[in-house]
């Protein structure tokens, strides 16, 4: 048997591979294969997010699993109790329990991520989660309203007796974050949500049904996140959004690779596509505040505008997150 | 019957009961096994510090007074409603009989938390109706739904329907000789309700009762509507907040609160399974219905009665949801100018998930329908004829995965088969499979209910003569009993169609792309804010609904008398 064409065959095999190799290397690996997606973003935002990151790397296949915070965090529960998590990213709202799931060992750092430009509260220093935009919390009213109030501190007032709603931390990441900033400050504190619940403020299970709420006039004022709150007034809702005194608390609805993904590729190109400039001009287009100031900015924020944030000290809220919720549950005897 | 023939017999009817024990096994027990492995045993680490933990708990117990101090209320309420409506529907000359019983089944397809919110703002602060009548509270001032009473009535108003059809299914084999018999004998119809009526309806009657203390005792939607904002927990709620923690204790503290609700299950099915023990009901069924009683000059009051409730318990949500659908963002007032079909066109033409959660919960309800039936018939078969302890058991089990707020049985549904299942290597993590495990062992009871009591009032006497005559257990099975529990199951497969089609508990935790539930869509959007779609999918869906409804109609001519409801 002649050996030589197979030998000059298996050259050119491997100079071919090598090159391959060395075209992928410079180009980066494409990533490949299924990737599991958990979310807590609304629903149509979660399907544009997938849509859009496909199409930057359409050799991903993904499969998405999208709740409320509550179901999202319940089910990587269970399949960590059982001892196999399914989920490769998360794409949560509150890096509260980013910074819990990080203390349990569950997140994977990805010290390559392209975190240029970005603020650097809004990432974790370990670099195991990342803030994707900024979602504000404000005061929303219902344009046929009496008064303007124009800090939250003025919703505690006796006028406002009876007529505000919240969202329940119990139910939004984004609340629970919200408690932990404003339990900190001296201004307001545990007296403050004391104060509100003894006024009948009305703690209800999630942003969605606060805007319910105020939109139909059922409460004239609530709690309320920013692009919910102008999505709808884009639309006609009969609401107004008010950026009150005291700032706004905000989360940054960070995304973070589980250490036990089974697809490390293309996890990383999801953090990638979810920081780049096109991922973040998408969240810009569905109305949210981007993490990259320099790929503009949603259309009801008037350019140069600076919103004010209330300080968060995320560590910190982590640790006090389980018994802030257990205190509001007895405040709000729910 | 020879020797051997009689050997066979006794085979094949063990064989037959062991099947379906094993079914009611895996469906029933395994799950809640699991979940009680948890709640003793964390991390397969025998421990009780999270059972006293939560049993020690102040929390705990209130929301277990406010579970049955709700549970209790909202069955009277039910029951009073469903029993009155179904006997006068069953009983009287009232006209228009189809179509009010078509229009006093259909709010069971509307989600609970659809029907909550509507009721919230027809009872609220910008009600139209109530500022019509200038009743309307002042601004601000406390919604009076927000209460137990809000909760009780919102859930006796969902959950009447349940009682209406278990008792319709019944009323349908009313024999019509001892009625004229009481009658001719100078009887007057209330005599002839107290001591005929009803204690031959009992089978039915508690097997209703007790269907809608559990749906009470397990809804979540309601309470989380109405029971949130009113600072009134009850212990699906309470459940589903201890969920909000991450942590290993979790789902350890999630598991006993559940083995509580159990527990409560438990008891109300025992007390179901002594009442029906006391008596005989069996009734030799004629295949004419009774001559209806008559009205008279309250024939026409009645008639309204009946309508009133009707625009109650459906047109309010209802017009609710429509007006919803038609605007473009919620709050928007709506009048000509401001109507617009746009939402519907997104969900038609622009989401695909919203059209494959039609396609999915439609199969997998019609599934769950048809073969809990096919387990049911056989099953309540042994459970009513061969009673053992054995059975008493399997009676007890299929009441539980009901009775857990679904959000628990989709926990233990992951803890189960998050590994691929063992011997085959499978998996049907993440596949619509494990709703429709979870839809089985969930409705299983919704079934299983209607036709055990249609058993007790079936006269065994046509079996035993089959059986004389040599016919073999599931033939007997196939073609004496079935058309004879017929009405019964068809009851029991239309409650578990309506049921699942919305269900969303289950599902929220379970669903992965391409297996979308109905409910789960309609709550991501509601979630999001995004109520004016939620509205619309909520509209298609009884629209779907309906037209499916009215389209058993064309079958109605093949199917044995008595099976539609709302056909007499």
């Amino acid at each position: 048997m002649n050996l030589k064409p197979l030998l000059r065959r298996a050259v050119v095999v491997s100079i071919g591979a090598a090159a391959a190799a060395l075209a992928l290397h410079t180009f980066g690996q494409a990533p490949s294969g299924k990737l599991v997606l958990y979310t807590s973003q609304p629903e149509r935002d979660a399907s544009q997010t997938v849509a859009g990151f496909k199409k930057a790397y359409p050799g991903v296949e993904v499969e998405i699993f999208r709740s409320g915070t509550t179901e999202v965090l319940g089910k990587l529960a269970a399949e960590f109790s059982g001892g196999q998590p399914k989920a490769d990213v998360l794409l949560i709202a509150d890096a509260a329990s980013m910074e819990s799931l990080k203390k349990d060992g569950r997140l994977l750092p990805y010290p390559g991520a392209n975190t240029a430009g970005l603020d650097p509260g809004s990432f974790d220093a370990g670099k195991t989660y990342f803030g994707s935009k900024l979602i504000t919390t404000g005061i929303v009213v219902n344009t046929s309203a009496k008064s303007r109030p124009a800090s939250f501190a003025d919703l505690a007032n006796p006028e406002y007796k009876g007529q505000v709603t919240m969202p329940s931390p119990l139910y939004s990441g984004a609340a629970a974050i919200m408690l932990g900033t404003m339990t900190t400050r001296p201004d307001l504190g545990w007296k403050y949500f004391e104060k509100l619940k003894a006024q009948n403020a009305v703690a209800v299970r999630g942003n969605g049904a606060v805007l319910t709420a105020v939109a139909n006039g059922e409460k004239p004022y609530g709690i309320l996140v920013d692009f919910m709150a102008f999505n709808a007034k884009a639309k006609g809702s009969p609401i107004d959004f008010i950026f009150p005194a005291e700032g706004n608390p905000a989360v940054t609805e960070p995304v973070a690779i589980l250490k036990t993904t089974q697809n490390p590729a293309a996890a990383r190109a999801f953090v990638d596509f979810i920081l780049s400039d096109d991922g973040q001009r998408l969240a810009v287009s569905m109305g949210y505040i981007p993490a990259r100031a320099s790929v503009g900015m949603p259309s009801w924020l008037p350019a140069g505008t600076k919103i004010k944030l209330m300080p968060i000290d995320i560590a910190k809220v982590a640790e006090t997150n389980a018994a802030n919720l257990k205190r509001f549950a007895e405040v709000f005897d729910n | 019957m020879t020797h051997t023939e009689g050997l066979r017999e006794r085979v094949e009817d063990y064989s037959l009961l062991w099947s379906l024990v094993l079914v009611v096994g895996v469906l029933s027990v395994l799950p809640l096994a699991r979940l009680l492995e948890e709640a003793i045993a964390p991390g397969g680490q025998f421990s009780s510090t999270v059972l006293v933990r939560v049993l020690s708990s102040a929390a705990t117990w209130t929301a277990t007074r406010h579970s049955l101090v709700t549970a209790l209320g909202g069955t009277l309420l039910a029951v009073v409603v469903g029993g009155v409506v179904a006997l006068l529907v069953s009983l009287t000359d009232i006209r228009g009989r189809n179509a009010f019983v078509f229009c006093f089944v259909l709010p069971m397809m509307i989600a609970p938390q659809v029907v909550a919110l509507a009721w919230l703002q027809v009872f609220g602060p910008s009600s139209p109706l109530l500022k019509l009548i200038g009743l309307a509270p002042a601004l601000g001032s406390r919604n009076p739904l927000y209460s137990p009473e809000g909760i009780i009535l919102v859930l006796g108003i969902q959950y009447a329907p349940l009682v209406f059809l278990t008792l319709r299914a019944g009323l349908r084999t009313m024999p019509r000789e001892l009625i004229e018999a009481a009658l001719a004998g100078g009887a007057a119809p209330m005599t002839v309700l107290r001591t005929i009526v009803l204690p031959l309806m009992t089978p039915p009657l508690v097997a209703g009762i007790a269907l809608c203390f559990v749906s009470c005792l397990g809804n979540f939607g309601i309470p989380a509507v109405l029971g949130i904002p009113g600072n009134y927990p009850v212990l699906p709620t309470l459940i589903y907040q201890r969920l909000a923690g991450l942590g290993p204790a979790v789902l350890s503290e999630v598991a006993v609160l559940s083995m509580l609700i159990g527990f409560i299950a438990v008891i109300g099915i025992l007390l179901q399974d002594l009442m029906l023990r006391r008596r005989d009901f069996r009734i030799s069924t004629t295949s004419s219905t009774a001559r209806a009683f008559e009205l008279r000059g309250w024939r026409l009051p009645v008639e309204i009665g009946l309508w009133t409730l009707s625009a109650l318990v459906l047109f309010v949500p209802l017009v609710a949801l429509i007006l919803t659908s038609l605007v473009s963002s919620v709050g928007v007032p709506i009048n000509s100018a401001t109507a617009t079909l746009s939402n519907y066109d997104f969900l038609l033409f622009g989401h695909d998930a919203a059209r494959r959660a039609l396609v999915n919960s439609f199969s997998l309800s019609a599934t769950a329908a048809v073969a809990i039936v096919m387990i049911a018939v056989p099953l309540a078969y042994f459970l009513v004829w061969r009673r053992s302890r054995l059975l008493r058991m399997v009676n007890l089990v299929t009441e539980m995965p009901y009775a857990l707020p679904g959000v628990v049985l989709a926990i233990a549904a992951i803890l189960l088969f998050l590994k691929p299942l063992p011997l085959i290597g499978l998996s049907i993590y993440n596949t619509v499979w494990i709703i429709l495990f979870c839809y089985l062992a969930r409705f299983l009871v919704l079934g299983l209910r209607p036709i055990i009591s249609a058993y007790y009032q079936v006269d065994r006497a046509l079996e035993e003569a089959a059986q004389v005559a040599g016919a073999r257990l599931m033939r007997r099975l196939w073609t004496i009993i079935f058309p004879l529990v017929a009405p019964a199951a068809t009851a029991g497969a239309l409650l578990i169609f309506l049921t699942a089609f919305n269900e969303l508990t289950v599902s929220a935790l379970l669903w992965s792309s391409g297996s979308e539930t109905l409910g789960v869509v309609f709550f991501s959007f509601q979630q999001g804010g995004d109520s004016t779609y939620a509205a619309a999918l909520g509209t298609l869906t009884v629209i779907v609904t309906t037209i499916l409804m009215l389209s058993t109609l064309l079958l109605a001519g093949r199917l044995p008398l008595g099976v539609l409801p709302w056909r007499d």
